[in-house]
């Protein structure tokens, strides 16, 4: 009996209709499928993306060098020189380097920068043509700064009443 | 003196009367915060931070000032302690600028540790916050005097410890600010220990400023290179940097001090101009090449002029800095290879005392006896331009007991001399002579007849008999010679002197020694006099004779007697004249260039093992803090190496440790042999040009600090402090 019943299911693709009935009911769905890179998911202004080192409104960059973005950092991505500008003498970093590959996004530099310095982008897609590009320097991390201020200024208004 | 008992956190303790609930505290392991109180500074009690509960009193009292007495019960925690502490905290903060992430000390900040403990999370202080501006007060210190906490630490240094009074206090409450009245630089030879006696970030080191954090340091004990007394000192670096260098204490050399010149030194390796590859001199122009073709060209050259000549062409001489196990290297390479020209002397001028006195040179007490001196005879000794800390002992003792100098130029002191004489430079030891006369008449069974015969007319005044009797009146005394005294061309009579006048009046003697290992190159055998430990050895070449009459090869480690030696210009022109010159040398700039044929890159201080031994004859061995750049090796590979490439048998050292431990136990086996003088050596008479006019300045003595960049921009570098002018010729 148990015998002619499996014989019967099968014959008749019983199961294989059980399966298709989740594509059919799915196929007349409404698609949520993005059409990346022209259509992008929403982010949170939380988002911790590519860095950025932030530079005030006239120019001058925030670091202070106080260094404590490296040491919280756990992954060690972050490398800190250090000295007093040519210029003025201000404690300023000679160089600041961010090794993308060691970088796991945790967010804790840019939670635990005293004057908002170092913040985390929504910039999530990139890549590297060359060796050694993981690298992010100074120079780009305060173009990034640069180029994405109006964004991160806006995120860190729209995160402030949380803080 | 009596002892009490008291009780601090439920913790039953003796305490000797009179001391203060702090240090007792200290002693115990209990801790009490604290700012203003310092265990080597007078007690100020400014800061109010030690509040400690004392049983039965009604206010909290602060521990720092407050003696303990018998049956005293003390609570450091409880809640009326605790309440007092936390209330001075707010109370400190209220000014402060909390400007932790651009401070230097962040990290390794007493105030910033302490509020973790007591301070508040949010402040009740709305009012503006006072703001102080920074002096300038020279290359080696840093200042934001708003951060000033006025615990006075600095200035009680200045006065109590070094005796000048550089810092000070003015103005009162909150317009108080601590500065040096009129804008100028702190300037004396101690003074960056104010950098680690200030709590705050108010005083800080300039040549290291915002180069590093505390917590990215790495520490390695070592020992300072630049004056007789082996200061020891911890060596911080970062990724194979050195950033600074500060004191580790030890209570019978450095106490918890520092010289600046010990201090910022290390800029000379991270600052200076390192030779990276070894490098050979074709036709005039400089090669880089491998280790190898290095030392086989070394090698051939070596055996070419020591056997063309018997040995008598060829001779190294041995830097200030060079350590023990350099030495001991060189010393025995070179004997082996058939030549007994080695010297590190490159500073004196009286060679008569070879083959006598005792196998080290020195002291024969122990430092920490200065601090208690009744009567301390200086004989040629600018202790604060030689071994700075010493003049801080002689000031100690002088708090109590007498300071007398024999002194050929206006000296220096930081301290009250209770009798000064000022001979020409070449009467010295006539002049000295005269206190061994007035000593002798004071106590005249105690020569023997050969130095009676020797003092026969010598005649003295009441100021010489006064000195002697000042020795002998001392229940602890001591006769000090300087380095002045070891370069001075009647040195051996001089030492003769100083030595039978000691034990005329029972007094202590001893020498200061040039640069930081005489005593180590000494027992090594880097003299011509003498093999390792005081063994024989043939009469080799003096410095003197290597550098005045020019020999065909020369081996410099770690050397520059263009500079250093008392002969600077002859040398150079006798270097320039060799036929072959090999310099084991860190630095790749100075006059080294225009005179070697090979330049070798050794590793520099803090870079190699070694060991040095300090004037009163301790050993103390350290190991290499960081790496050596580039292809720079540590001296002693580089000459073991070469002992290897001369077909010498003996020399398969794997560590520096082997190399040492060979000299000690030659040198445990003899012991500090001395052999006495029989005869007193001839009182000469020198003519004025021969004796010495100049001595090697504060920031001159050896390659490494000739280029450190911060000591040279400080006033003290342009000085030599006894320089022509300064010596009297009267
Ligand atoms: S996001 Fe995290 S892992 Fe990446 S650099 Fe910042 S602290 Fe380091
Ligand atoms: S925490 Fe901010 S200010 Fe400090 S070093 Fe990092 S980026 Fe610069
Ligand atoms: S500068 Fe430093 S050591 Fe001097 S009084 Fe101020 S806090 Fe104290
Ligand atoms: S440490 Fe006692 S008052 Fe400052």
């Amino acid at each position: 009996m148990k015998q002619f019943k499996q014989f019967i299911n099968s014959f008749l693709l019983i199961e294989l209709l059980k399966g298709m009935k989740v594509t059919f009911a799915n196929m007349f769905r409404k698609k949520i499928t993005v059409q990346y890179p022209e259509e992008k998911t929403p982010q949170s202004p939380r988002f911790r993306g590519l860095h950025a080192l932030r530079t005030y409104p006239n120019g001058e960059e925030r670091c202070i060098a106080c260094k404590l973005c490296e040491a919280v950092c756990p992954a060690a991505a972050i490398t800190i020189e250090a000295g007093p500008r040519e210029d003025d003498g201000t404690r300023r970093t000679t160089k600041y380097e961010i090794d993308l590959f060691k970088c796991i996004f945790c967010g804790f530099c840019e939670e635990s920068c005293p004057v908002d310095s170092i913040v985390e982008t929504r910039v999530f897609d990139y890549h590297f043509e060359e060796r050694g590009l993981h690298i992010m320097t100074k120079d780009m991390l305060l173009e990034m700064g640069r180029i994405h201020e109006d964004q991160i200024a806006a995120d860190r208004e729209a995160d402030a009443k949380y803080r | 003196m009596g002892k009490v008992h008291i009780e601090i956190d439920g913790q039953k303790l003796e305490a000797e009367v009179g001391s203060m609930i702090i240090e007792v505290a200290d002693k115990a392991d209990i801790y009490i915060p604290r700012f203003c109180y310092h265990k080597k500074l007078s007690v100020a009690a400014n800061c109010r931070m030690c509040m400690v509960d004392v049983a039965n009193l009604p206010k909290a009292v602060p521990a720092c000032a407050t003696p303990v007495a018998e049956g005293m019960v003390i609570d450091t925690r409880s809640q009326k302690a605790i309440n007092a502490q936390k209330a001075v905290m707010e109370f400190l903060l209220i000014n402060h600028p909390l400007d932790c992430p651009v401070c230097d000390q962040g990290g390794e900040c007493e105030l910033q540790d302490l509020s973790v403990g007591y301070g508040d999370d949010v402040s009740r202080f709305t009012e503006g916050k006072r703001v102080v501006k920074d002096k300038d007060i020279g290359p080696l210190i840093a200042t934001d005097m708003t951060r000033c906490i006025h615990c006075t630490r600095c200035v009680r240094f200045g006065q109590e410890i070094v005796g000048i009074r550089e810092f000070g206090a003015t103005g009162r409450g909150e317009h108080m600010e601590i500065g040096t009245y009129i804008e100028e630089t702190v300037e004396s030879e101690v003074s960056a220990n104010i950098i680690d006696l200030c709590p705050v970030g108010a005083l800080t080191a300039k040549p290291s400023q915002f180069k590093a954090r505390a917590w990215e340091l790495r520490q390695a004990p070592s020992i300072a290179a630049h004056d007789c007394l082996g200061s020891n000192i911890f060596v911080h670096h970062r990724r194979g940097e050195i950033i600074r260098v500060v004191p580790r204490e030890n209570e019978s050399i450095n106490e918890v001090w520092l010289s600046d010149r010990d201090r910022f030194s290390y800029q000379g390796l991270t600052e200076g101009a390192r030779l990276l590859n070894p490098r050979i001199k074709r036709n005039g122009e400089w090669e880089d090449c491998d280790w190898q073709t290095a030392l086989n060209l070394v090698a051939s050259e070596m055996k070419r002029i020591i056997g063309a000549s018997n040995g008598n062409d060829f001779g190294i001489l041995m830097g200030n800095n060079a350590t023990t196990e350099e030495s001991y290297l060189a010393q025995r390479m070179l004997r082996k290879a058939g030549s007994n020209n080695i010297d590190f002397r490159t500073r004196r001028r009286d060679y008569t005392g070879d083959g006598r006195g005792s196998v080290r040179s020195g002291m024969n007490f122990p430092m920490e006896n200065l601090d208690t001196m009744d009567a301390t005879l200086l004989i040629g000794a600018d202790l604060r331009h030689e071994q700075p800390l010493t003049a801080l002992r002689v000031r100690k003792s002088t708090g109590y007991g007498k300071a007398m100098a024999i002194n050929p130029f206006d000296g220096e002191y930081n301290f009250r001399l209770s009798n000064e004489l000022q001979p020409k430079s070449n009467m010295l030891a006539q002049e000295f002579a005269c206190v061994l006369a007035a000593a002798d008449a004071l106590r005249p069974e105690s020569l023997n007849a050969e130095a009676k015969e020797w003092l026969d007319g010598i005649e003295f005044n009441d100021e010489h008999k006064e000195i002697a009797q000042n020795l002998i009146d001392g229940e602890a005394s001591c006769i000090l010679m300087g380095v002045y005294v070891q370069e001075h061309p009647q040195a051996e009579t001089i030492n003769w002197l100083a030595e039978t006048l000691a034990s005329v009046t029972d007094s202590d003697w001893g020498y200061m020694t040039q640069g930081c290992n005489a005593a180590g190159n000494k027992i090594a055998g880097a003299v011509p006099c003498q093999s390792a430990a005081g063994g024989k050895s043939e009469q080799g070449k003096t410095a003197k004779e290597m550098l005045t009459e020019g020999l065909k090869g020369y081996m410099l480690v770690n050397c520059e007697p263009d500079v250093e030696s008392i002969w600077a210009e002859q040398a150079l022109q006798n270097l320039k004249d060799a036929e072959f010159v090999v310099a084991l040398t860190s630095f790749a700039d100075g006059r080294v260039p225009d005179y070697a044929n090979v330049m070798l890159p050794i590793a520099g201080c803090y870079e190699t093992s070694g060991t040095y031994i300090n004037v009163e004859g301790k050993w103390q061995s350290f190991a290499a803090a960081v790496k050596a750049p580039g292809e720079a090796r540590p001296g002693w590979k580089v000459l073991r190496v070469l002992a290897n490439l001369l077909d010498l048998s003996g020399f398969e050292y794997e560590s520096s440790l082997q190399v040492i431990n060979e000299l000690r136990e030659k040198f445990d086996a003899v012991g500090d042999v001395r052999v006495a003088r029989k005869v007193p050596p001839p009182m000469m008479v020198v003519n004025e040009q021969e004796t010495n006019r100049e001595c090697l300045g504060l920031y001159m003595v050896d390659p490494l600090v000739r280029r450190a960049g911060a000591l040279q921009k400080t006033p003290k570098a342009s000085t030599h402090p006894i320089s022509i002018s300064r010596v009297k010729t009267r």
